[in-house]
């Protein structure tokens, strides 16, 4: 890879806020360009979910491990954040309006968990010894779990599948 | 801390700073941006071959192996996982996705050393 021959010019500069623009002639699908970012975060949040609701529920054999007995609400809320970033993530990743509608469902199931989780834990904090993977707003998680969902929402707005239907293949 | 994690973290810092600045100057995945994450890996992999010769010898972490050792196998993955993602489409913002190896990598690593020894700092 040494010479650099760019042969995407045309699709230098913001190219991912260009599909909002009318009249623009080949818009940037809501998968491509800034998109991917979003679609990236969405990535490592169900692959780290998915991790840590696997590790939590699975019965290692370990002495001082909480077992799923123990905690059924934090950790099925575990689980249910884990599912809900998968399915944004592949719906996010997709180009058709079914696509489109899974994802507005997703990101707004996940608006909802993360709030109501988040509220939940605040108020009632004795039913969550162990911790939730929206617990306290995404607190173990810097609070990117409570930002996700508003980008992905932004995203999904400012691109609507009539939008794109152009961009389909 | 330790030096393994000091290492870590200037590595992941490098990386983050070189694809952000490559994100403003090139509109194509710049070289630079890919090296400062093969470095991520390679960091990951000596990591990886540390703890498993120390962990051979005798000794033990504090926390749970099964959980140790899932990061590190999470965590190598994810700057392939990325790259491979990243390549997708050839853009200025291929760069931006590329530097989140290095923020995601150092919360693991982070969190490696939690598990490890107790305390990262």
């Amino acid at each position: 890879m040494g010479k650099r021959t760019v042969s995407r010019g045309r699709n230098h500069d913001a190219a991912g806020f260009s599909a909002a623009a009318p009249g623009t002639s080949v818009p940037t699908p809501r998968n491509r360009g800034v998109g991917m970012l979003i679609i990236t975060a969405y990535g490592i949040f169900a692959v780290s979910a998915f991790a840590r609701a696997f590790y939590q529920i699975t019965p290692f054999p370990q002495e001082d491990k909480v077992q799923f007995a123990d905690a059924p609400l934090a950790l099925s809320l575990s689980a249910f954040a884990a599912a809900v970033y998968i399915l944004a993530t592949l719906a996010l990743a997709r180009t058709s309006a079914t696509a489109w509608r899974i994802a507005l469902a997703a990101v707004l199931v996940e608006m909802a968990g993360v709030i109501g989780v988040g509220t939940w834990t605040l108020v009632q904090p004795s039913a969550f010894e162990v911790a939730t993977v929206w617990g306290f707003f995404g607190r173990d998680y810097g609070f990117i779990p409570l930002i996700l969902p508003f980008l992905g929402l932004f995203w999904l707005l400012r691109h609507r599948p009539s939008e794109t239907v152009s961009a389909e293949d | 801390m330790t030096i393994m994690f000091l290492i870590g973290t200037a590595v992941c810092a490098l990386s983050t700073l070189t694809c952000w600045v490559m994100t403003a100057v090139r509109n194509h995945p710049a070289d630079s941006s890919i090296i400062s994450i093969a470095a991520i890996e390679l960091y990951l992999i000596a990591y990886g071959i540390y703890a498993v010769i120390r962990q051979a010898m005798g000794a033990s972490i504090t926390g749970e192996a099964w959980e140790f050792w899932g990061y590190v196998l999470t965590a190598l993955l994810l700057p392939v996982g990325v790259f491979i993602w990243a390549m997708v489409d050839k853009t200025r913002w291929t760069n931006l996705v590329m530097s989140f190896v290095g923020l995601v990598v150092f919360v693991m690593v982070y969190r490696l050393e939690e598990i490890w020894w107790g305390s990262a700092l």
